[in-house]
């Protein structure tokens, strides 16, 4: 503790006439920037930049997916807001959809058992195809075929593309086998359409960018066969 | 007061000196001396309290940010309250309602819905600030799980009554009720501290949320 000095230090208009303390300061420089700078909370921050009226946009945007206009609804500012929220929605549409679909067909309603495994099975297929997928098909896109979108802008596509889903699992829920293949298929080909029109521009450079439609195309039809097969199949009861 | 500086490119600083005037920390020392004690003594009085009186304190105080934050009329008092946030209420309206649900009577997965219920919670409070604070929201992390804590209490109300009431419809337009309750609450709270345009974007989340929470509420 310094010491400012005492009573008998002041002279006759009582200031202190001790030596006045010198405080040195050192200013550092601004805090250097992290080593793992895509760890930090700033880094996402510019990908939640927009407005609902964006997200609106976005939507009508993949719904309508045969018009090449993505891109430019985006206007180089991607956001993330769209997949995460999009596909947890579709998360709570297969769990809650898909148990009261096998609720609406049971014959014993009063000792129906929930099957809570579908929420797990749901976050992991859900993500995995927003958010792992789409990373790596971006980084390949990226580094390997050196296509101007970066990673970020594939994530938002692929989350987008799965708006269409959101509504086609609701009517999933309707416990008729043609209707459930009716309404997966176009939902397939609602989103497959759409990812590969706004890609046509990068496709159509070369034959290894040709080859990237192909994984995206498996990847989506792989997704609405667990849709079918294990969230909406259809069990009958067996007259004998 | 008088300051200079000097660059230092050997190091990358800048190095300066700064006067005070010793009377002025003379009395801004005192200050300091005077407010340590204050708290000295408060440290002490409340160490020395019974375990019951404690309780006692920590409960009411937990009931009156519940009051607060359940009968949603935006007053000035009930802003004041809510800045001093606590994890104690959050804790205990997620621990019943995770044991309220995991006893009830038609399901043989009592542990794996308890856990469920409690990483629903926890990490769904987490994401849905986390997409506040991002939006650019003025919401500082903790209050706002705080708040969403909180919320979860109507919840809490509409598993009981599923435990209590069978007939289906009145379940379902209770939780339902239960469900319109916390939604309102904590979409009060959040959005004064989220700017117009994005408005939407940062409550949808917090509806999500409590729509899991009352889906879970119903079925179980």
């Amino acid at each position: 503790m310094q010491n400012f000095g005492s009573n008998d230090d002041l002279d006759e208009k009582g200031h202190v006439m001790t030596e006045q303390p010198k405080i040195k300061v050192k200013f550092e420089p601004k805090p250097k920037p992290s080593a793992c700078p895509i760890c930090t909370v700033e880094y996402y921050q510019k990908f939640f930049d927009i407005e609902q009226r964006d997200v609106y946009m976005r939507v009508r945007c993949s719904l309508l997916s045969w018009k090449p206009e993505f891109q430019q609804c985006v206007a180089k500012n991607p956001d993330l807001w769209g997949p995460l929220w999009i596909s947890t929605t579709i998360i709570f549409i297969l769990f809650a959809g898909g148990n009261l679909s096998r609720f609406l067909l049971e014959e014993d309603k009063k000792h129906f058992q929930y099957e809570y495994n579908y929420m797990y099975v749901a976050v992991f297929l859900v993500y995995a195809m927003a958010f792992v997928i789409p990373i790596i098909l971006g980084v390949i896109m990226k580094y390997i075929l050196k296509s101007e979108l970066g990673v970020f802008d594939i994530v938002c596509m692929y989350g987008y593309s799965l708006s269409v889903y959101i509504f086609v699992l609701i009517l999933c829920i309707i416990p008729y086998n043609e209707a459930q293949w009716f309404f997966l298929m176009s939902g397939l080909a609602n989103s497959t359409i759409f990812l590969l029109v706004n890609l046509w521009d990068f496709i159509k450079k070369s034959k290894p960018a040709l080859m990237i439609a192909i994984p995206i195309i498996v990847f989506n039809v792989a997704l609405i066969l667990c849709f079918k097969f294990y969230f909406f199949r259809l069990i009958y009861a067996v007259d004998d | 007061m008088e300051f200079e500086a000097q660059e230092n490119q050997g190091n990358n600083s800048i190095q300066g000196v700064i006067n005070l005037d010793p009377q002025v920390n003379q009395v801004q020392a005192q200050q300091q001396e005077i407010t340590i004690k204050q708290t000295d003594i408060q440290v002490s009085s409340t160490l020395e309290e019974s375990v019951a009186v404690t309780l006692l304190r920590d409960l009411r105080q937990i009931g009156v940010k519940l009051r607060c934050v359940l009968v949603p009329t935006m007053s000035s008092n009930n802003a004041k309250e809510l800045r001093n946030w606590d994890l104690w209420g959050p804790l205990i309206f997620c621990l019943m309602l995770a044991l309220t649900l995991s006893m009830s009577g038609n399901n043989n997965d009592g542990t794996g819905i308890f856990a469920t219920i409690f990483v629903l919670i926890w990490i769904g409070s987490f994401v849905v600030t986390l997409n506040a604070q991002l939006l650019g929201g003025k919401v500082s992390f903790f209050q706002s799980v705080c708040v969403l804590g909180y919320c979860v209490f109507p919840i809490n109300l509409g598993a009981l009554f599923t435990l209590i009431f069978s007939f289906f419809y009145l379940k379902m337009f209770l939780v339902i009720g239960c469900f319109l309750w916390s939604t309102y609450s904590a979409v009060g709270f959040m959005k004064l501290l989220i700017p117009e345009q994005k408005r939407i974007l940062a409550l949808y989340p917090v509806i999500l949320f409590y729509l899991f929470l009352s889906w879970f509420a119903l079925i179980v």
